[in-house]
């Protein structure tokens, strides 16, 4: 066997792959529609949900998702940023730098069970706060920050040096160089982060299950201390009355809301990070 | 004006400048030369610490700008920054407008109806005016190579510099503009200190007070008088020029 044919059977092969994975995705994307679809009915977004989820629509699950999300974000971000600027801007030893950047790595792979217990046994427990939005936002800031801390960092990495040093040569103090040429040029690529780990978040159930989220009897949160309806929450209750077609229903619709909420994020995520190449390359 | 006491600078245990003692006069143009790789870029960025964010850098003894001692621990290093100020290779313009480029050093120490004054002021001083004046608004990304250079001198010479390193400015710019900036470097001399690095002795020549050589780390005065070869000096006979160096 010579090397092109070797080349061509492994070509072959990952032609195979690739199509295998395309087409799963597909496929599930057709699943989602076709069982989601007869869900969708006139108030299916803008509904209270009624008779234990199975009549009505997830207004207030969808919600308590977005507030869950925006409270996350307003939690992490500012860490997240903070943290990469004094790596990036301050930090002066190498070593250490290298070290916390492999941490990040480290802990964007951990499970994020983990983030959720240990969330949940700080905030909830050792804290006291109880099951409530507040302690599930803040488990889910815990969650996402490696992800928002990796590409922020990507991003203002990504920065042109030259960028940097104009503005050195310029005179600019650390906090103007920050203010001035950092934030603004590497703005889309942390914009892209944050839509990333919103993705993230909002795709994750199990840290969130037990600690924020409760399946009904509440609409919008009244205090720190209520717990919210989600639509992961409410998904994984109502897929759980197996015997109960208008449950499934249910179910398979709000499941739809969730993947078109991700895959708008996930949409937005890439618009920003094209339009980020695309100021770089000037 | 600018003074090297036993100065020495290396990244990490590469040595770059070895033990240089030197000094240049004010209102001077000096140029230096020297191979690729010989340490031009390095001695330039000394003078305003733009190494400092290089972990392996290291320097020994003392380099003076008008009296301060650049890396004494203390010395307000943005201060000299804007007091020693330096074009690179390659023109960096920001991706703004054309007057938001020319201020950008100095927009938050004046204010904003002096704006226009102060662009017209040095864009003139860098011959841009005339060709930029209906166009302030555009993006400054749109000028051509030698425009964008000439920019970014007028950016540097907003924020009030004293000293001007320039990093062969020109070697990346057509003739017409190369011709632009050497013309402009003699009406800034008056006013200015200017370490002009290139790798083109005709140039060093034509333009500068005194020429330098760099070599081995050292920093010698190009004191033989040059007989001009016919075609374009290759650097060995730069070399030749220079005292000491071996036939
Ligand atoms: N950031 C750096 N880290 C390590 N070595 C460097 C760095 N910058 C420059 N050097 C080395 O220092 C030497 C001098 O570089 P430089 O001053 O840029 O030379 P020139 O401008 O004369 O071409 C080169 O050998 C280069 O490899
Ligand atoms: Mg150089």
């Amino acid at each position: 066997m010579n090397a092109i044919t070797a080349e061509k059977m492994v070509l072959a092969f990952i032609g195979c792959v690739t199509f295998l994975i395309v087409a799963l995705l597909f496929s599930i994307l057709a699943i989602m529609f076709i069982k989601g679809l007869p869900a969708m009915h006139g108030g299916f977004l803008f509904d209270e949900s009624r008779d234990f989820g199975r009549a009505g629509g997830i207004f207030y699950q969808s919600a308590g998702t977005l507030i869950l999300m925006g409270v996350t974000v307003l939690w992490s971000l500012p860490v997240a940023l903070g943290s990469v600027l004094f790596q990036t801007e301050y930090l002066e030893s190498g070593k250490f730098k290298t070290f916390l950047t492999q941490l990040t790595y480290i802990l964007n792979a951990t499970p994020t069970i983990l983030f959720g217990l240990v969330g949940y046994l700080f905030f909830g427990v050792y804290l006291e706060a109880g099951v409530s939005w507040v302690t599930g936002s803040l488990i889910l800031a815990v969650m996402i920050l490696p992800t928002l801390q990796v590409s922020i960092r990507e991003a203002v990495e990504a920065l042109p040096e030259k960028y940097r040093e104009a503005g050195m040569a310029l005179g600019l103090s650390r906090p103007a160089q920050i203010w001035r040429i950092i934030l603004p040029q590497s703005f889309y690529g942390m914009v892209t982060g944050v839509l990333l780990g919103l993705a993230r978040a909002a795709g994750e159930t199990a840290a969130i299950m037990f600690t924020a989220t409760t399946f009904s009897g509440i609409r919008f949160p009244q205090s720190f201390s209520d717990p919210v309806p989600t639509l992961q929450t409410h998904i994984l209750v109502l897929a759980q009355e197996a015997a109960n077609p208008e449950s499934i229903a249910q179910a398979w619709g709000a499941g739809l809301v969730l993947l078109g909420l991700v895959f708008l994020l996930t949409l937005a995520a890439w618009a920003f990070r094209t339009r980020m190449v695309m100021e770089s390359e000037l | 004006m600018i003074q090297f006491k036993n100065f020495s600078a290396a990244f990490g245990e590469r040595k770059i400048l070895q033990e240089l003692t030197f000094s240049l006069p004010a209102n001077s143009i000096t140029s230096i030369i020297g191979a690729s790789g010989s340490g031009k870029t390095t001695l330039l960025r000394v003078l305003c610490r733009m190494n400092d964010r290089i972990e392996n850098f290291r320097i020994e003894g003392s380099v003076f700008v008008d009296g301060m001692d650049v890396y004494r621990p203390g010395t307000d290093v943005y201060a000299l920054r804007r007091k020693v100020g330096m074009i690179f290779q390659k023109p960096c313009v920001f991706p703004k407008n054309i007057i938001d480029n020319v201020i950008f050093g100095v927009r938050k120490k004046i204010s904003k109806k002096d704006y226009p004054d102060v662009a017209e002021k040095v864009l003139r001083e860098v011959f841009l005016w005339e060709e930029v004046k209906d166009r302030l608004g555009e993006k400054a990304t749109t000028l051509s190579q030698g425009q964008q250079q000439r920019l970014t001198l007028a950016r540097t010479l907003a924020v009030g510099p004293e000293v001007l390193l320039m990093d062969e400015p020109t070697s990346s710019l057509d003739p017409k503009s190369t011709a632009a900036i050497e013309k402009l470097v003699q009406s800034l001399k008056n006013r200015h200190t200017i370490l002009w690095v290139t790798h083109q002795h005709d140039q060093a020549q034509s333009i500068a007070d005194q020429v330098l050589v760099i070599e081995k780390g050292q920093v010698l005065p190009l004191s033989v008088p040059i007989v001009r070869p016919a075609k374009p000096a290759s650097f060995t006979s730069v070399l030749q020029n220079v005292q000491g160096y071996p036939e």
